[in-house]
Protein backbone atom coordinates (compact mmCIF):
# COMPACT_ATOMS: atom_id res chain seq x y z
CA UNK A 1 0.00 0.00 0.00
CA UNK A 2 1.61 3.10 -0.81
CA UNK A 3 1.48 6.12 1.44
CA UNK A 4 -0.41 9.55 0.89
CA UNK A 5 1.72 11.75 -0.98
CA UNK A 6 2.32 14.65 1.53
CA UNK A 7 3.36 12.35 4.29
CA UNK A 8 7.44 12.82 4.03
CA UNK A 9 10.27 12.31 6.85
CA UNK A 10 9.83 15.77 7.33
CA UNK A 11 6.29 16.00 8.49
CA UNK A 12 6.41 13.39 10.98
CA UNK A 13 9.72 15.21 12.59
CA UNK A 14 8.01 18.36 12.57
CA UNK A 15 4.66 16.61 14.09
CA UNK A 16 6.86 14.91 16.70
CA UNK A 17 8.67 17.91 17.91
CA UNK A 18 5.64 19.77 17.65
CA UNK A 19 4.11 17.51 20.58
CA UNK A 20 7.16 17.36 22.34
CA UNK A 21 8.21 21.44 22.18
CA UNK A 22 4.16 22.37 23.30
CA UNK A 23 4.01 20.14 26.61
CA UNK A 24 7.77 20.99 27.23
CA UNK A 25 6.77 24.80 27.06
CA UNK A 26 3.67 24.58 29.04
CA UNK A 27 5.34 22.88 31.69
CA UNK A 28 8.58 25.46 31.30
CA UNK A 29 5.93 28.00 31.56
CA UNK A 30 4.48 26.53 35.11
CA UNK A 31 7.81 26.14 36.25
CA UNK A 32 8.49 29.52 35.64
CA UNK A 33 6.13 30.69 37.93
CA UNK A 34 8.11 28.63 40.36
CA UNK A 35 11.08 29.94 40.09
CA UNK A 36 10.52 33.44 39.72
CA UNK A 37 9.15 33.16 43.11
CA UNK A 38 12.03 31.68 44.06
CA UNK A 39 14.34 33.46 42.68
CA UNK A 40 12.70 36.89 44.10
CA UNK A 41 13.00 34.81 47.13
CA UNK A 42 16.68 34.53 46.98
CA UNK A 43 17.02 38.17 46.61
CA UNK A 44 14.66 39.22 49.32
CA UNK A 45 16.29 36.91 51.45
CA UNK A 46 13.45 34.95 51.99
CA UNK A 47 12.45 31.25 50.90
CA UNK A 48 10.18 31.37 49.16
CA UNK A 49 7.47 28.53 48.08
CA UNK A 50 8.38 25.32 50.17
CA UNK A 51 5.22 23.29 51.44
CA UNK A 52 3.72 22.11 48.20
CA UNK A 53 5.05 18.49 47.18
CA UNK A 54 3.47 15.78 45.07
CA UNK A 55 1.10 13.63 48.32
CA UNK A 56 -2.10 15.65 47.28
CA UNK A 57 -2.88 15.17 50.70
CA UNK A 58 -2.70 11.59 51.00
CA UNK A 59 -1.43 9.50 53.97
CA UNK A 60 0.31 7.06 51.55
CA UNK A 61 2.07 9.31 49.59
CA UNK A 62 3.68 11.18 52.47
CA UNK A 63 7.10 10.61 51.21
CA UNK A 64 6.39 13.05 48.63
CA UNK A 65 5.34 15.94 50.49
CA UNK A 66 7.63 19.27 50.68
CA UNK A 67 10.15 18.81 48.26
CA UNK A 68 11.43 21.91 47.54
CA UNK A 69 7.54 23.24 47.23
CA UNK A 70 7.82 21.82 43.78
CA UNK A 71 4.23 20.75 43.35
CA UNK A 72 3.13 24.52 43.86
CA UNK A 73 2.66 25.72 40.26
CA UNK A 74 0.15 22.09 39.85
CA UNK A 75 -1.72 23.29 43.05
CA UNK A 76 -1.53 26.65 41.61
CA UNK A 77 -3.19 25.96 38.38
CA UNK A 78 -5.84 23.61 39.72
CA UNK A 79 -6.82 26.18 41.81
CA UNK A 80 -7.62 28.78 39.19
CA UNK A 81 -9.63 25.98 37.52
CA UNK A 82 -11.68 25.80 40.60
CA UNK A 83 -12.30 29.59 40.56
CA UNK A 84 -14.99 31.67 39.95
CA UNK A 85 -15.04 32.69 36.39
CA UNK A 86 -16.84 35.67 36.61
CA UNK A 87 -17.86 38.53 34.06
CA UNK A 88 -18.55 41.92 35.53
CA UNK A 89 -22.25 43.58 34.41
CA UNK A 90 -21.07 46.08 31.18
CA UNK A 91 -18.68 43.53 29.42
CA UNK A 92 -18.80 42.69 26.03
CA UNK A 93 -19.57 38.74 27.07
CA UNK A 94 -18.18 37.87 23.30
CA UNK A 95 -14.88 39.53 23.34
CA UNK A 96 -14.17 39.22 27.09
CA UNK A 97 -13.99 35.55 26.78
CA UNK A 98 -12.29 35.94 23.31
CA UNK A 99 -9.02 37.94 24.63
CA UNK A 100 -7.68 35.47 26.55
CA UNK A 101 -7.41 32.84 23.78
CA UNK A 102 -6.02 35.90 21.67
CA UNK A 103 -3.16 36.43 23.84
CA UNK A 104 -2.62 32.56 24.70
CA UNK A 105 -2.80 31.07 21.21
CA UNK A 106 0.25 33.28 19.43
CA UNK A 107 2.02 32.30 22.51
CA UNK A 108 1.98 28.91 21.96
CA UNK A 109 2.65 28.55 18.37
CA UNK A 110 5.46 31.25 18.00
CA UNK A 111 7.67 28.47 18.64
CA UNK A 112 6.98 26.14 15.32
CA UNK A 113 9.74 28.09 13.11
CA UNK A 114 13.33 27.52 15.88
CA UNK A 115 15.24 25.02 14.83
CA UNK A 116 15.61 22.85 18.36
CA UNK A 117 18.08 20.45 16.59
CA UNK A 118 19.99 21.30 13.57
CA UNK A 119 19.79 19.01 10.66
CA UNK A 120 18.33 14.80 11.55
CA UNK A 121 19.93 12.60 8.84
CA UNK A 122 17.51 9.60 8.59
CA UNK A 123 18.31 6.79 6.15
CA UNK A 124 16.87 6.99 2.18
CA UNK A 125 14.07 5.37 2.67
CA UNK A 126 11.90 5.04 5.63
CA UNK A 127 9.15 1.74 6.65
CA UNK A 128 6.34 2.42 8.74
CA UNK A 129 5.65 -0.46 10.59
CA UNK A 130 2.19 -1.49 10.67
CA UNK A 131 0.90 0.00 8.21
CA UNK A 132 3.78 -1.13 5.85
CA UNK A 133 4.36 2.28 3.80
CA UNK A 134 7.57 3.38 2.68
CA UNK A 135 8.22 6.99 2.89
CA UNK A 136 11.49 8.78 1.41
CA UNK A 137 14.36 9.81 4.31
CA UNK A 138 17.30 11.61 3.82
CA UNK A 139 17.90 15.06 6.02
CA UNK A 140 15.17 16.48 8.18
CA UNK A 141 14.95 20.12 10.14
CA UNK A 142 14.24 19.40 13.72
CA UNK A 143 11.81 22.10 13.69
CA UNK A 144 7.82 22.37 14.11
CA UNK A 145 7.53 23.55 10.90
CA UNK A 146 10.14 23.99 8.18
CA UNK A 147 8.58 26.52 6.25
CA UNK A 148 10.68 28.95 3.84
CA UNK A 149 9.16 32.15 5.10
CA UNK A 150 11.16 31.12 8.43
CA UNK A 151 11.93 34.05 11.23
CA UNK A 152 8.88 36.92 9.54
CA UNK A 153 7.01 33.84 10.80
CA UNK A 154 8.29 34.24 14.06
CA UNK A 155 7.61 37.90 13.53
CA UNK A 156 3.87 37.99 12.53
CA UNK A 157 3.12 35.64 15.03
CA UNK A 158 4.64 37.43 18.38
CA UNK A 159 3.23 40.41 17.66
CA UNK A 160 -0.70 39.05 17.52
CA UNK A 161 -0.68 39.08 21.12
CA UNK A 162 -1.40 42.76 21.60
CA UNK A 163 -5.14 42.21 19.87
CA UNK A 164 -5.90 40.53 22.71
CA UNK A 165 -4.30 42.60 25.47
CA UNK A 166 -6.22 45.39 23.60
CA UNK A 167 -9.81 43.39 23.29
CA UNK A 168 -9.30 42.28 27.03
CA UNK A 169 -8.81 46.39 28.26
CA UNK A 170 -11.71 47.50 26.01
CA UNK A 171 -14.13 44.49 26.97
CA UNK A 172 -13.66 44.49 30.58
CA UNK A 173 -15.84 48.32 31.05
CA UNK A 174 -13.32 48.93 33.51
CA UNK A 175 -10.81 52.38 33.67
CA UNK A 176 -8.08 51.21 34.76
CA UNK A 177 -8.14 47.96 32.43
CA UNK A 178 -8.68 50.37 29.37
CA UNK A 179 -5.76 52.83 30.34
CA UNK A 180 -3.74 49.23 30.61
CA UNK A 181 -4.62 47.77 27.63
CA UNK A 182 -3.95 51.51 25.47
CA UNK A 183 -0.19 51.23 27.29
CA UNK A 184 0.55 48.02 26.28
CA UNK A 185 -0.53 48.21 22.50
CA UNK A 186 1.08 51.65 22.24
CA UNK A 187 4.30 49.94 24.05
CA UNK A 188 3.92 46.66 22.08
CA UNK A 189 3.86 48.30 18.82
CA UNK A 190 6.74 51.33 19.41
CA UNK A 191 9.11 48.24 20.63
CA UNK A 192 8.52 45.98 17.44
CA UNK A 193 9.93 48.60 15.28
CA UNK A 194 13.77 48.36 17.11
CA UNK A 195 13.18 44.57 17.27
CA UNK A 196 12.49 44.50 12.96
CA UNK A 197 15.75 46.67 12.97
CA UNK A 198 17.73 44.37 14.76
CA UNK A 199 16.71 41.36 13.18
CA UNK A 200 17.48 43.04 9.83
CA UNK A 201 21.09 43.66 10.83
CA UNK A 202 21.38 39.80 11.46
CA UNK A 203 18.95 39.04 7.96
CA UNK A 204 21.87 41.33 6.43
CA UNK A 205 24.48 39.21 7.57
CA UNK A 206 22.90 36.10 6.75
CA UNK A 207 21.37 36.65 3.70
CA UNK A 208 18.23 34.11 4.33
CA UNK A 209 15.49 34.01 6.18
CA UNK A 210 15.67 30.57 7.66
CA UNK A 211 16.28 29.69 10.65
CA UNK A 212 19.15 26.74 10.03
CA UNK A 213 20.95 29.08 7.72
CA UNK A 214 21.02 32.00 10.38
CA UNK A 215 22.55 28.91 12.83
CA UNK A 216 24.92 27.95 10.14
CA UNK A 217 26.42 31.15 9.62
CA UNK A 218 26.83 31.20 13.29
CA UNK A 219 28.71 28.20 13.38
CA UNK A 220 30.97 28.72 10.83
CA UNK A 221 31.27 32.48 11.49
CA UNK A 222 31.71 33.06 14.91
CA UNK A 223 28.41 33.69 17.16
CA UNK A 224 26.51 37.20 15.90
CA UNK A 225 26.53 38.73 19.63
CA UNK A 226 30.01 39.32 18.61
CA UNK A 227 29.67 40.72 15.33
CA UNK A 228 26.36 42.73 16.81
CA UNK A 229 26.47 43.87 20.45
CA UNK A 230 24.87 46.63 19.99
CA UNK A 231 21.61 44.92 18.02
CA UNK A 232 21.71 42.08 20.62
CA UNK A 233 21.34 44.45 23.80
CA UNK A 234 18.60 46.53 21.83
CA UNK A 235 16.54 43.17 20.98
CA UNK A 236 16.82 41.81 24.21
CA UNK A 237 15.40 45.02 25.58
CA UNK A 238 12.54 44.98 23.11
CA UNK A 239 11.99 41.03 24.28
CA UNK A 240 11.05 42.22 27.59
CA UNK A 241 9.19 45.33 26.35
CA UNK A 242 7.34 42.96 24.05
CA UNK A 243 6.63 40.66 26.82
CA UNK A 244 5.35 43.38 29.41
CA UNK A 245 8.10 42.40 31.48
CA UNK A 246 9.57 44.81 34.23
CA UNK A 247 10.95 47.45 33.88
CA UNK A 248 8.91 47.54 30.90
CA UNK A 249 5.59 46.43 32.93
CA UNK A 250 3.43 49.99 32.35
CA UNK A 251 0.55 48.01 31.44
CA UNK A 252 -0.12 46.06 34.90
CA UNK A 253 1.81 48.37 37.04
CA UNK A 254 -0.10 47.73 40.58
CA UNK A 255 0.60 51.14 42.14
CA UNK A 256 -1.45 53.29 38.87
CA UNK A 257 -3.49 50.64 37.55
CA UNK A 258 -4.25 48.30 39.53
CA UNK A 259 -3.69 45.08 37.48
CA UNK A 260 -3.52 46.79 33.88
CA UNK A 261 -5.88 44.78 31.12
CA UNK A 262 -6.90 41.91 33.29
CA UNK A 263 -8.17 43.85 36.32
CA UNK A 264 -11.45 42.31 35.72
CA UNK A 265 -10.21 38.86 35.10
CA UNK A 266 -10.56 35.69 37.13
CA UNK A 267 -10.32 32.43 37.44
CA UNK A 268 -8.62 30.27 34.51
CA UNK A 269 -9.31 33.08 31.90
CA UNK A 270 -7.57 35.18 34.53
CA UNK A 271 -4.57 32.37 34.30
CA UNK A 272 -4.59 32.70 30.15
CA UNK A 273 -2.60 36.28 30.49
CA UNK A 274 0.37 35.56 32.79
CA UNK A 275 0.92 31.42 31.37
CA UNK A 276 1.25 33.63 27.91
CA UNK A 277 3.66 35.88 29.31
CA UNK A 278 6.07 33.71 30.14
CA UNK A 279 5.86 31.31 27.11
CA UNK A 280 6.35 34.56 25.33
CA UNK A 281 9.53 34.94 27.39
CA UNK A 282 10.91 31.67 26.34
CA UNK A 283 9.94 31.75 22.58
CA UNK A 284 11.53 35.24 22.90
CA UNK A 285 14.78 34.10 24.56
CA UNK A 286 14.66 31.12 22.30
CA UNK A 287 14.49 33.90 19.21
CA UNK A 288 17.12 35.63 21.14
CA UNK A 289 19.39 32.17 21.38
CA UNK A 290 19.02 31.72 17.39
CA UNK A 291 19.63 34.96 16.50
CA UNK A 292 22.78 35.92 18.31
CA UNK A 293 23.79 33.09 20.74
CA UNK A 294 24.62 30.50 17.92
CA UNK A 295 20.89 27.92 18.15
CA UNK A 296 22.38 24.79 19.52
CA UNK A 297 26.05 25.36 18.48
CA UNK A 298 28.72 25.04 21.44
CA UNK A 299 31.93 27.10 21.00
CA UNK A 300 33.94 23.62 21.35
CA UNK A 301 36.26 24.29 18.22
CA UNK A 302 38.98 21.57 19.33
CA UNK A 303 36.54 18.59 18.93
CA UNK A 304 36.82 15.73 16.30
CA UNK A 305 34.34 15.91 13.54
CA UNK A 306 32.59 12.65 14.33
CA UNK A 307 32.59 13.89 18.43
CA UNK A 308 28.51 14.21 19.44
CA UNK A 309 29.02 17.53 20.35
CA UNK A 310 30.49 18.45 16.68
CA UNK A 311 27.59 20.58 15.03
CA UNK A 312 28.17 18.59 11.82
CA UNK A 313 26.96 15.24 13.62
CA UNK A 314 23.42 14.38 12.74
CA UNK A 315 22.92 11.72 14.07
CA UNK A 316 20.10 11.10 16.29
CA UNK A 317 21.74 11.45 20.20
CA UNK A 318 23.85 14.28 18.73
CA UNK A 319 20.32 16.29 17.85
CA UNK A 320 19.17 15.48 21.18
CA UNK A 321 22.01 17.21 22.61
CA UNK A 322 21.28 20.10 20.17
CA UNK A 323 18.34 20.38 21.66
CA UNK A 324 19.36 20.09 25.06
CA UNK A 325 22.28 22.78 24.36
CA UNK A 326 19.17 24.92 22.84
CA UNK A 327 16.74 24.96 25.92
CA UNK A 328 19.29 25.59 27.90
CA UNK A 329 20.56 28.61 26.47
CA UNK A 330 16.55 29.43 26.26
CA UNK A 331 16.50 28.84 29.88
CA UNK A 332 19.37 31.02 30.46
CA UNK A 333 18.07 33.97 28.84
CA UNK A 334 14.39 33.54 30.79
CA UNK A 335 16.33 33.71 34.21
CA UNK A 336 17.75 36.72 33.04
CA UNK A 337 14.49 38.68 32.52
CA UNK A 338 13.44 36.92 35.94
CA UNK A 339 17.30 38.49 37.26
CA UNK A 340 16.56 41.87 35.69
CA UNK A 341 13.12 42.10 36.95
CA UNK A 342 13.34 41.85 40.45
CA UNK A 343 16.60 44.64 40.12
CA UNK A 344 15.59 46.89 37.59
CA UNK A 345 12.98 49.41 38.92
CA UNK A 346 9.70 49.78 36.37
CA UNK A 347 10.36 53.23 34.31
CA UNK A 348 7.65 55.58 33.61
CA UNK A 349 5.65 55.28 30.80
CA UNK A 350 6.88 58.71 29.18
CA UNK A 351 10.04 56.98 29.84
CA UNK A 352 9.59 53.68 28.08
CA UNK A 353 8.29 55.74 24.95
CA UNK A 354 11.36 57.74 24.90
CA UNK A 355 13.18 54.90 25.67
CA UNK A 356 11.76 53.10 22.48
CA UNK A 357 11.24 56.06 20.07
CA UNK A 358 14.03 58.53 20.98
CA UNK A 359 16.77 55.73 21.47
CA UNK A 360 16.31 52.44 20.14
CA UNK A 361 14.61 53.57 17.34
CA UNK A 362 17.30 55.77 16.06
CA UNK A 363 20.19 53.52 16.96
CA UNK A 364 18.86 50.27 15.44
CA UNK A 365 18.54 52.00 12.23
CA UNK A 366 22.17 53.41 12.74
CA UNK A 367 23.03 49.87 13.19
CA UNK A 368 20.92 48.85 10.23
CA UNK A 369 22.93 51.35 7.69
CA UNK A 370 26.41 50.60 9.48
CA UNK A 371 25.82 46.96 8.81
CA UNK A 372 24.88 47.50 5.06
CA UNK A 373 28.12 49.74 4.77
CA UNK A 374 30.16 46.95 6.02
CA UNK A 375 28.81 44.14 4.29
CA UNK A 376 28.82 46.51 0.75
CA UNK A 377 32.86 46.43 1.69
CA UNK A 378 32.72 42.99 2.22
CA UNK A 379 34.15 43.61 6.20
CA UNK A 380 31.90 41.30 7.79
CA UNK A 381 34.14 38.92 9.77
CA UNK A 382 33.02 39.65 13.97
CA UNK A 383 36.53 41.50 14.69
CA UNK A 384 35.40 44.08 11.91
CA UNK A 385 31.97 43.96 13.17
CA UNK A 386 32.91 44.23 16.89
CA UNK A 387 35.74 47.40 15.73
CA UNK A 388 32.22 49.40 14.11
CA UNK A 389 30.28 48.24 16.83
CA UNK A 390 32.47 49.75 19.39
CA UNK A 391 33.01 53.31 16.74
CA UNK A 392 29.56 53.32 16.78
CA UNK A 393 29.10 53.45 20.27
CA UNK A 394 31.47 56.64 20.77
CA UNK A 395 30.19 58.04 18.05
CA UNK A 396 26.79 58.07 19.22
CA UNK A 397 28.20 59.16 22.66
CA UNK A 398 30.11 61.75 21.30
CA UNK A 399 26.81 63.06 20.12
CA UNK A 400 24.55 62.80 23.15
CA UNK A 401 24.71 66.11 24.53
CA UNK A 402 23.80 68.13 20.89
CA UNK A 403 20.67 65.58 19.94
CA UNK A 404 17.37 67.17 21.17
CA UNK A 405 16.20 66.19 24.83
CA UNK A 406 12.90 66.23 25.78
CA UNK A 407 11.77 68.62 27.93
CA UNK A 408 10.32 66.11 30.76
CA UNK A 409 10.72 66.05 34.45
CA UNK A 410 11.02 69.96 34.74
CA UNK A 411 11.38 70.94 37.63
CA UNK A 412 8.46 73.23 38.46
CA UNK A 413 9.26 76.43 40.53
CA UNK A 414 6.93 76.82 43.68
CA UNK A 415 6.96 80.34 44.20
CA UNK A 416 7.11 81.29 47.93
CA UNK A 417 8.75 78.19 49.41
CA UNK A 418 12.01 77.52 50.78
CA UNK A 419 13.56 76.71 48.08
CA UNK A 420 12.15 79.42 45.60
CA UNK A 421 11.68 82.49 48.17
CA UNK A 422 9.41 85.49 46.98
CA UNK A 423 11.91 88.58 46.40
CA UNK A 424 12.94 90.56 48.86
CA UNK A 425 12.23 87.68 51.32
CA UNK A 426 14.43 86.15 53.46
CA UNK A 427 14.41 82.40 54.53
CA UNK A 428 15.78 80.25 57.49
CA UNK A 429 16.20 77.21 57.00
CA UNK A 430 17.63 76.00 60.50
CA UNK A 431 14.86 74.54 62.47
CA UNK A 432 13.32 77.44 65.17
CA UNK A 433 11.10 74.81 66.70
CA UNK A 434 12.17 73.74 70.12
CA UNK A 435 10.81 69.92 70.01
CA UNK A 436 13.14 69.79 66.70
CA UNK A 437 16.05 71.15 68.13
CA UNK A 438 15.36 69.10 71.30
CA UNK A 439 15.37 66.03 68.56
CA UNK A 440 18.76 67.02 66.85
CA UNK A 441 20.85 68.81 68.81
CA UNK A 442 23.72 68.73 67.01
CA UNK A 443 22.20 70.19 63.52
CA UNK A 444 20.40 72.89 65.11
CA UNK A 445 21.05 76.21 65.55
CA UNK A 446 20.07 78.55 68.01
CA UNK A 447 16.77 80.54 67.18
CA UNK A 448 16.91 84.17 67.09
CA UNK B 1 29.52 24.39 6.32
CA UNK B 2 26.42 22.65 7.65
CA UNK B 3 23.85 21.65 4.70
CA UNK B 4 20.62 22.98 4.77
CA UNK B 5 17.67 21.40 4.07
CA UNK B 6 15.78 23.97 1.90
CA UNK B 7 12.02 24.43 2.90
CA UNK B 8 10.24 24.50 -0.80
CA UNK B 9 7.71 26.65 0.21
CA UNK B 10 4.92 24.18 -0.61
CA UNK B 11 1.38 24.22 0.88
CA UNK B 12 2.44 20.99 2.18
CA UNK B 13 4.83 22.81 4.79
CA UNK B 14 1.94 24.59 6.66
CA UNK B 15 0.30 21.16 7.50
CA UNK B 16 2.07 21.44 11.03
CA UNK B 17 1.35 24.82 11.68
CA UNK B 18 -2.21 24.14 11.40
CA UNK B 19 -1.96 21.28 13.48
CA UNK B 20 0.01 23.55 16.21
CA UNK B 21 -3.05 26.06 15.42
CA UNK B 22 -5.73 23.44 16.52
CA UNK B 23 -3.85 22.52 19.54
CA UNK B 24 -3.40 25.77 20.66
CA UNK B 25 -6.76 27.04 19.75
CA UNK B 26 -8.05 23.81 21.81
CA UNK B 27 -5.74 24.45 24.36
CA UNK B 28 -7.48 27.69 24.88
CA UNK B 29 -10.98 26.63 24.24
CA UNK B 30 -10.62 23.94 27.00
CA UNK B 31 -9.17 26.08 29.71
CA UNK B 32 -11.88 29.02 29.38
CA UNK B 33 -14.60 26.29 29.08
CA UNK B 34 -13.17 23.81 31.97
CA UNK B 35 -12.73 26.12 34.44
CA UNK B 36 -16.48 28.06 33.70
CA UNK B 37 -18.19 24.67 34.19
CA UNK B 38 -16.10 23.15 37.25
CA UNK B 39 -15.74 26.56 39.14
CA UNK B 40 -18.66 28.27 41.23
CA UNK B 41 -20.79 30.84 39.69
CA UNK B 42 -22.64 32.72 42.68
CA UNK B 43 -23.84 36.66 40.74
CA UNK B 44 -24.86 39.69 43.42
CA UNK B 45 -25.87 43.28 43.75
CA UNK B 46 -23.02 45.26 43.54
CA UNK B 47 -20.19 42.14 42.32
CA UNK B 48 -21.15 42.92 39.11
CA UNK B 49 -19.06 46.39 39.24
CA UNK B 50 -16.06 46.99 37.88
CA UNK B 51 -13.45 47.76 40.15
CA UNK B 52 -12.55 51.39 40.57
CA UNK B 53 -11.02 51.11 43.82
CA UNK B 54 -14.08 50.33 46.43
CA UNK B 55 -15.96 53.63 44.87
CA UNK B 56 -19.19 53.63 42.52
CA UNK B 57 -17.69 53.22 39.17
CA UNK B 58 -18.95 56.51 37.56
CA UNK B 59 -19.95 56.09 33.85
CA UNK B 60 -18.91 53.75 31.51
CA UNK B 61 -14.94 53.01 30.73
CA UNK B 62 -15.73 53.23 27.02
CA UNK B 63 -14.61 56.96 26.87
CA UNK B 64 -12.30 58.84 24.34
CA UNK B 65 -8.63 58.62 25.13
CA UNK B 66 -5.66 60.75 24.37
CA UNK B 67 -5.11 61.37 20.90
CA UNK B 68 -1.53 60.70 21.07
CA UNK B 69 -2.16 57.08 21.22
CA UNK B 70 -3.46 57.46 17.73
CA UNK B 71 -0.33 59.50 16.74
CA UNK B 72 2.04 56.47 17.64
CA UNK B 73 -0.13 53.73 15.69
CA UNK B 74 0.29 56.57 12.75
CA UNK B 75 3.71 56.69 12.87
CA UNK B 76 3.95 53.08 14.04
CA UNK B 77 2.79 52.04 10.27
CA UNK B 78 5.28 54.50 8.28
CA UNK B 79 8.04 52.67 10.59
CA UNK B 80 6.27 49.27 9.94
CA UNK B 81 6.32 48.85 6.44
CA UNK B 82 9.32 50.46 6.22
CA UNK B 83 10.70 47.47 7.64
CA UNK B 84 8.48 45.22 5.62
CA UNK B 85 10.60 46.51 2.28
CA UNK B 86 13.35 45.83 3.65
CA UNK B 87 13.16 42.65 4.70
CA UNK B 88 13.71 41.55 0.97
CA UNK B 89 16.15 43.66 0.82
CA UNK B 90 18.03 42.50 3.53
CA UNK B 91 18.10 39.03 2.40
CA UNK B 92 18.98 39.61 -1.00
CA UNK B 93 21.91 42.19 -0.79
CA UNK B 94 24.49 40.35 0.89
CA UNK B 95 24.09 37.57 -1.59
CA UNK B 96 25.43 40.20 -4.24
CA UNK B 97 28.98 40.91 -5.18
CA UNK B 98 30.30 42.93 -2.71
CA UNK B 99 31.27 46.07 -3.83
CA UNK B 100 29.99 45.53 -7.50
CA UNK B 101 27.82 48.89 -9.62
CA UNK B 102 25.02 46.31 -9.15
CA UNK B 103 25.35 46.06 -5.34
CA UNK B 104 25.83 49.90 -4.99
CA UNK B 105 23.09 51.14 -6.67
CA UNK B 106 20.86 48.49 -4.13
CA UNK B 107 22.84 49.78 -1.48
CA UNK B 108 21.95 54.19 -2.49
CA UNK B 109 18.70 52.84 -3.39
CA UNK B 110 17.75 52.08 -0.02
CA UNK B 111 20.21 54.43 1.43
CA UNK B 112 17.61 56.95 0.15
CA UNK B 113 14.48 55.19 0.97
CA UNK B 114 15.62 55.32 4.54
CA UNK B 115 16.32 58.71 4.55
CA UNK B 116 12.36 59.62 3.56
CA UNK B 117 11.28 57.76 6.80
CA UNK B 118 14.15 59.95 8.86
CA UNK B 119 12.46 62.76 6.90
CA UNK B 120 9.13 61.62 8.75
CA UNK B 121 10.58 60.73 11.90
CA UNK B 122 12.40 64.42 12.11
CA UNK B 123 9.12 65.85 11.64
CA UNK B 124 7.28 63.61 14.15
CA UNK B 125 9.88 64.73 16.91
CA UNK B 126 9.83 68.22 15.86
CA UNK B 127 5.68 67.98 16.53
CA UNK B 128 6.37 66.05 20.00
CA UNK B 129 4.66 62.96 18.64
CA UNK B 130 7.39 60.79 20.64
CA UNK B 131 6.64 63.11 23.94
CA UNK B 132 4.48 61.37 26.39
CA UNK B 133 4.79 63.78 29.33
Amino acid sequence: MDAPSFLTAQLIVNIVVILIVVHLLLGLAGYSTYGERKISAYIQDRIGPNRVGFDLGLPFLKFLRGLLGLGQPLADGLKFMLKEDYMPRGADKALFTLAPMVVAIPALIGFAVIPWGGTLSLPETITIPLLNWTIPGGDVVIAGANISVGIIYLLAVGSMAIYGITLAGWASNNKYAFLGALRASAQMISYEIPMGLCILTVLLMVGSLLPEKIIGYQVAHGWLVLAHPVAAVVFFICILAESNRTPFDNAECEQELVAGFHTEYSSMRYALFPLSEYIHMAVGSAFFTLLFLGGYHLPLGFIADQHLLHPENTSILAVLVKFGVFLGKAVGGVLTMMLVRWTIPRLKFDQVMQVGWQGLIPISLVVVVMTAVMVFYEKTTWPWMLAANALLTLVLLGLLPILPRATSNKKVRLAGSRFYPLEGERVRTAPTSAAAIEDRPSQGTVAV
Amino acid sequence: MIEVVLADGAVSSYIPVMLLLTMAVTFGAFNVIASRLIGPRRDGGTKGQTYESGMAPIGTARKRFNVRFYLIAMVFLVFDIEIIFLYPWATTFPNLDPGSTNAQVWLFRILFFMATTVVAYIYGLRKGVFRFD
